[in-house]
Formats: C-alpha cells, structure tokens, sequence
C-alpha cells in the first residue's frame, strides 16, 4: 500500500477510535491496537507502544473539555494515580520480558475473558442513573472524597461521595498492570474501580477515568519508548485522527444520559474481548 | 490544569502534522509495508541523537520531538497538580503527587533505558 494512502486510513481509524474512546472512558487503544495487527500486520509490541499514543491523545483532549464540563474528580484520580502508575510500570516491564518469551497469545486469552467478566456487572446495572446509599470508608471521609457536577440530561447538580477506597485502588494496581502490558488504556477497569467500589454517577467516573487514563498510559509509554516499541511515523497520524474523533465524543457526552453512556459501554468491551481471544488462539 | 493539557496537545499535533507532511514529501514512493518494518525512533532516543536529527531537518526527528511531546504533556500536568493542592493546603494529595510525578519519571528515565 501507498505510504499516503496508508496514513490517511490510520488517520480515519483514529477518528473512529478517538470518538468510541472518549464516550466510553475505555481510550481510543481498544480500537487502533486491533486494526493495526490484524489489517496491517504490525508487530505486537509495536502495536501496543503505538497505540498508547492513542490513549494519550484521548485523554488530552477529553480532560480539557470534561474539566471545563466539571465532570472530572481530579482529587479522586489524583490520588488513584498512587496504584496506576506503579502498575503501569511493572506491566510494560513485563510486557517486553513477555514477548521475547512468546507468551503473549496466551495473555491476549486470559486479557479477553477478563473483559467479558466485566459485562455482566455492568449490564445489572445498566438501569442505574445514580447511586445510592454510598458508605464512605475512613479514608474517603478524612479526605473528603466528595463533590457535585451540573448534570445537563437531568437539568440539575447532581451531588455524590466516595465509598471504598482501599478496593478502588487495589483494582485501580491491576488497571495499571493491564495499561502497561496491553497499551489499551485500561479505562474498562477504572470506570470498574470508580463506578463499582467508589460508587461515582457514571458520567464523573467515566471522565474521571480519562483523566486517569493519560497520567497511565505515560507511566506505560515512556517505558516502551524508551524500549524501542513506539513507532513515531504510525503515530502521527493515529494522534491526530484520535484528537478529532476525541473532542467530538466529549462535545456529545455531557448531553448524554447515563444509561446511553453503559449501552455504548457494554458492547465496546464485547467486541474487545472477543477479538482479544480469537487473536490469542491464532484465528483472524 | 487544562491549559496545560491544550498547550502541549496543540504544540505535539502542530509538530507532528508538519513533521508527518514533510516525511510524505521527502518519500514520495514510500510503502506501509517499509514503514512498518522500519521503527526509526531508535536513532533518537538519546539527546545528542535527537539534537542531530533536529539540527539536520530530519522529518524522523520531529516526528520523534513530537511524541515526546504526546507523552510529557501528562507528567506536565501532574506537576501543576503539585501546584495546586499545595496551594490549597492539601497534604495528603500533595504528597501523592509529588510520588506519582517521581514514579513517572523513574519510568521513563531508569526503567526504560535499562529495559532497551
């Protein structure tokens, strides 16, 4: 294929991944790293370094506008951020001890069904607009783990406060782990850490969670660039696409309901962790 | 905290589109299957190399310049955040901060080189 040719599909791609990522909280990486090894054959540590590029360039754009829409707890990601970026670190580190292993295909398994765990979970919920009946650990209380945001689908300040802190940043250490070796962002398990154990209204963890997911995917990308793994000639152009399509899913979100936001969630990690599997065993 | 964000986003796409148009030029019969197999970013993963690069004009440099860019910006906004709960007495996410900021740049500076 034509080098210009080349750039211009990785550049529409990106716009599609930029879009589903930023409504979804889940990054543009679980869009771009599958194209770029099943239709373009890169190498998988390329891919994953490459795609984090994606995770980045989400993450900048959507916490503009979701700061400026309120909807982001940077307290609360803030301090998550204690469990992600040590994990992030520890799972680029093995994430280039596994490939020179050859046991990445088994970990593209166990990443998939890992993924469809989430679902059930978050379908039982779907019918949820807001939580209730949230009891704050101490650590949540002492740091006053508590906030409001304009919600525009309700037409009215939606207030909420933090529940367990010491799950969320156990789960928030394996969300790391999971953005350092796969370079998809891991917003799948932050949203699972905001939304499940602190109990946030859906639209604070799904911003929250893009915050968290740039601070991450640094901690992630800077050990794979360094390492070699990050492609800058594919990534121009999957940065820029990604910007694209990322500013015009954080326009869409805040008019959104809560409910639209985990429909669009759910299939999102269906289809991830599906091609996850069938590229673990080797099928197309 | 978002300008910090919108001025290194804009300052990595500004540098990254014009580094990636002047790539296109210079290799006008360019295939996907060459720039797959061929990652140059290797040559300008030290400063002197990718002072060189820069200094030469190399589209591969900046392209380069431009990722580096895509990846501080987020470390630039954890900075600010030290800024920020400091200025609002915040202790506890100060002191957070400052250890997710050293983590960040242990990662890139010591983990990475010892992992390439």
């Amino acid at each position: 294929m034509e080098l210009g040719l080349f750039v211009l599909i990785l550049a529409l791609v990106a716009i599609a991944a930029g879009f589903v990522g930023s409504l979804t909280g889940l990054g543009g990486g679980v869009v771009m790293i599958p194209v770029l090894l099943i239709f373009f054959g890169v190498p998988f540590p390329i891919a994953v370094g490459t795609g984090s590029v994606t995770i980045l360039a989400t993450s900048a754009t959507t916490g503009a506008a979701y700061v400026r829409d309120r909807l982001t707890d940077i307290r609360i990601g803030m301090f998550l951020e204690i469990a992600t970026v040590p994990g992030a670190l520890v799972g680029a580190g093995l994430t280039v001890f596994l490939t020179h292993s050859n046991l990445d295909q088994a970990l593209l398994i166990a990443l998939g069904l890992v993924l469809l765990s989430i679902v059930p979970g978050a379908i039982g919920r779907r019918h949820e607009e807001l939580p209730a009946g949230v009891e704050p650990d101490r650590r949540s209380l002492a740091l006053g783990f508590r906030g409001e945001y304009p919600d525009a689908a309700l037409g009215r300040t939606v207030a909420y406060q933090a529940g367990d802190t010491d799950s969320a940043l156990g789960v928030m250490f394996g969300a790391g782990i999971v953005s350092g070796m796969f370079g998809i962002g891991a917003g799948v398990f932050k949203v699972l850490a905001l939304d499940r154990y602190l109990h946030l209204p859906m639209k604070v963890s799904t911003a929250t969670s893009n915050f968290m997911i740039g601070v991450t995917a640094a901690a992630g990308a800077g050990v794979l660039l360094a390492a070699g793994y990050i492609n800058p000639v594919i990534g121009a152009p999957v940065a820029v696409g990604t910007v694209v399509g990322a500013y015009i899913g954080s326009r869409i979100l805040p008019g959104l309901h809560n409910r639209t936001v985990r429909w669009i969630f759910v299939p999102v990690i269906v289809a991830l962790a599906v091609e996850t599997i069938l590229r673990g065993f080797g099928l197309p | 905290m978002t300008l910090v964000l919108r001025i290194g986003l804009l300052s990595a796409l500004a540098i990254l589109l014009s580094a990636l148009a002047a790539y296109l030029v210079e290799n006008p019969s360019g295939t996907s299957a060459g720039t797959i197999s061929s990652n140059p970013i290797t040559s300008y993963l030290t400063l002197a190399g990718l002072a060189h690069g820069l200094a030469t004009g190399t589209p591969e440099a900046y392209l380069a310049l431009g990722t580096f860019v895509l990846i501080a910006t987020p470390l630039l906004r954890v900075a600010t955040g030290i800024y920020y709960f400091g200025a609002h007495h915040e202790r506890t996410l100060t002191a957070v901060t400052v250890t997710v900021l050293i983590l960040l740049l242990l990662g890139i500076l010591v983990i990475g080189p010892l992992i390439h």
